[in-house]
């Protein structure tokens, strides 16, 4: 058996941990700068808020319920998550983080002997130590894993917890499951499977084995049979090194100076070195790309990149940072005004499965390999932006986040008050 | 009982042995605490569920003789359920605040964390109050 354990509109429940005032009443939490709904509760769902709308085109509904709103807080957020996943390893033999507000648990070989009882009784101590509500799906596959956990959502009788494994209980359930809202079912797929007259998760597990392998491929035909019970989606426990990295972000106010840009960019770059180096990679190309803002439809809209390429492939600050720096004075345009910025590292490589050339300057990339090293160690301990390049600026990015919650649970200086 | 204060225990899984790497020996009476490198980790004494430990902070009016003062840090355990007696974190009717919690027959009763300070009510509980604790408090950070 597997279980899925799916944090209830995560980003919401955890400021609602420290808040519990807000408990039953409408709250979102937006992106990045404070530009589209990313998280909703229950209540504001119901007033018609979707998923990624943007603030400016709900601030009625916003205003008219008393919505609450908060900017992304993702200190909080990746606190909560560690707290949820140290519960979660307390409760089962292997646990993989799918992501911030998911994890699947490996119970094959595990002695439960009511999976029932257990689903609940993890969604309830989650809740307890953590204040996060959750949904603990239990299935033969981690498809039909997470459609259990879905149930537990819809339906608060089942107290966060569903074990779905008899057949017939499975087919009554994939029968009113619609199809799109399958675990590896694809947009893309949407209009073959229209095509093929298949609406529900019922609909596509009963297609012929031929159909599935024909219309869609090989991660097709895995949902296909994990539908039907077969597991055939591996259980990773060891994250996979990302192939691509990307670190951007939509300015607060537009932007039309390249210095203002490049050092926005650089700081950008910087982050993404970071991160490359966390997991142990190297990049051979990178993208520097701005855009304009997509919303202002009357004024020039442009979109431009610059590719840099590495070679001998890099994990190097300062190579990066000055590569982007001067990427973005090559993509610049005085005739535009820049909404959003970043950099995309599209060939990331192992450092040590690669190969470089044999004629590299040995010697410097050593030198550099120190300062990164020095750069990464000081940055770790005394924080990000304490020690950078002169083309970054004062390392602020110019995003706005207005309505930030206190960092609760990371900073000192944001702990909640509590009166005598 | 005062259980703001600190009372020390043994750490049972203390990492404290850490492998020393002996380089050339000089000469000189060997130190008969060579390879042993113990010390003490607070956090490890006082934070004993990390994922259901935070921490909160006093804030308002400070009062004579209280327990707890203005500034001082809250350690608040959510592992830890309400009993009889306990201080706790409790949010009622919109509002955080750090009480004793009696836990009687006609339900709890948020006694002031100083008894000596009458100023300050007991708060009987009732159906009407939106009311829950929010988690026990373990220990008490206070600057001497």
């Amino acid at each position: 058996m597997f279980a899925l354990a799916d944090c209830n509109n995560f980003f919401v429940s955890c400021e609602r941990v420290f808040r519990p005032d807000l408990e039953g009443r409408p709250v979102i939490v937006l992106s990045n700068n404070d530009g589209c709904a990313v998280a909703r509760s229950n209540e504001a769902k119901a007033l018609g808020i979707k998923m990624g709308a943007p603030l400016f085109k709900i601030r009625d509904i916003v205003e008219r319920n008393q919505v609450t709103v908060f900017s992304g807080n993702y200190a909080l957020y990746g606190d909560m998550s560690r707290r949820v996943q140290e519960v979660l390893r307390s409760q089962a033999p292997s646990v993989e983080v799918y992501s911030i507000d998911e994890a699947f648990l490996d119970l094959r070989g595990a002695v439960i002997d009511d999976f029932d009882a257990y689903a609940k009784r993890v969604s309830a101590l989650c809740r307890k130590l953590t204040g996060i509500p959750v949904s603990v799906g239990i299935a033969p596959t981690k498809t039909l894993a997470k459609i259990a956990s879905k149930l537990c959502k819809q339906y608060p009788k089942l107290r966060g917890g569903c074990y779905m494994h008899r057949p017939q209980d499975i087919e009554k359930v994939l029968r009113k499951f619609p199809v799109d809202d399958v675990w590896g079912i694809g947009r893309r797929s949407m209009k073959k499977l229209a095509y093929l007259g298949v609406a529900t998760a019922w609909d596509y597990a009963q297609l012929r084995e031929y159909d599935v392998r024909k219309n869609f491929a090989l991660p097709g035909w895995r949902t296909w049979k994990e539908l039907r019970g077969v597991p055939c989606i591996e259980f990773e426990d060891y994250v996979e090194p990302r192939q691509h990295l990307c670190v951007s972000r939509s300015f607060a106010k537009e932007i039309d100076t390249v210095s203002d840009l490049c050092s926005q960019v650089a700081t950008f770059a910087d982050k993404a070195v970071t991160k490359l180096r966390a997991q142990g990679s190297l990049t051979l190309e990178m993208a520097v790309f701005a855009m304009t803002n997509r919303f202002h439809e009357d004024e020039p809209q442009n979109f431009s990149s610059q590719l840099v390429t590495f070679p001998d492939g890099t994990d190097d600050h300062r190579t990066v940072v000055i590569a982007a720096a001067e990427g973005t004075r090559r993509l610049f345009d005085p005739r535009f005004k820049y909404k959003k910025a970043g950099v995309l590292f599209t060939r990331i490589v192992q450092k040590d499965e690669f190969t470089p050339s044999l004629f590299r300057d040995v010697e410097a990339g050593e030198k550099d390999a120190r300062l990164s090293q020095v750069l990464d160690a000081i940055n770790g301990t005394f924080g990000n932006g304490t020690v950078r390049f002169g083309v970054q600026g004062d390392g602020t990015v110019l995003s706005s986040h207005e309505f930030r919650s206190p960092c609760y649970t990371t900073r000192w200086t944001e702990l909640p008050k509590v009166r005598i | 009982m005062n259980s703001s204060s600190f009372i020390p225990h043994p750490v049972a899984d203390a990492e404290s042995y850490e492998s020393l790497l002996v380089g050339a020996v000089k000469a000189g009476f060997p130190s008969p605490a060579e390879g042993v490198r113990e010390k003490l980790d607070l956090v490890k004494l006082l934070v004993r569920h990390t994922a259901s430990t935070f921490f909160f902070q006093v804030d308002g009016v400070s009062m004579v003789d209280a327990d707890m003062d203005e500034g001082d840090i809250l350690i608040v355990d959510r592992a830890v359920d309400p009993y009889n007696g306990c201080k706790a974190v409790c949010f009622i009717d919109g509002e955080y605040t750090v009480k004793r919690v009696e836990i009687g027959e006609s339900g709890a009763v948020l006694m002031p964390c100083n008894e000596h300070n009458t100023r300050y009510k007991p708060i009987p509980v009732g159906p009407d109050n939106d009311f829950l604790v929010w988690g026990v408090v373990t220990y008490v950070i206070k600057k001497a």
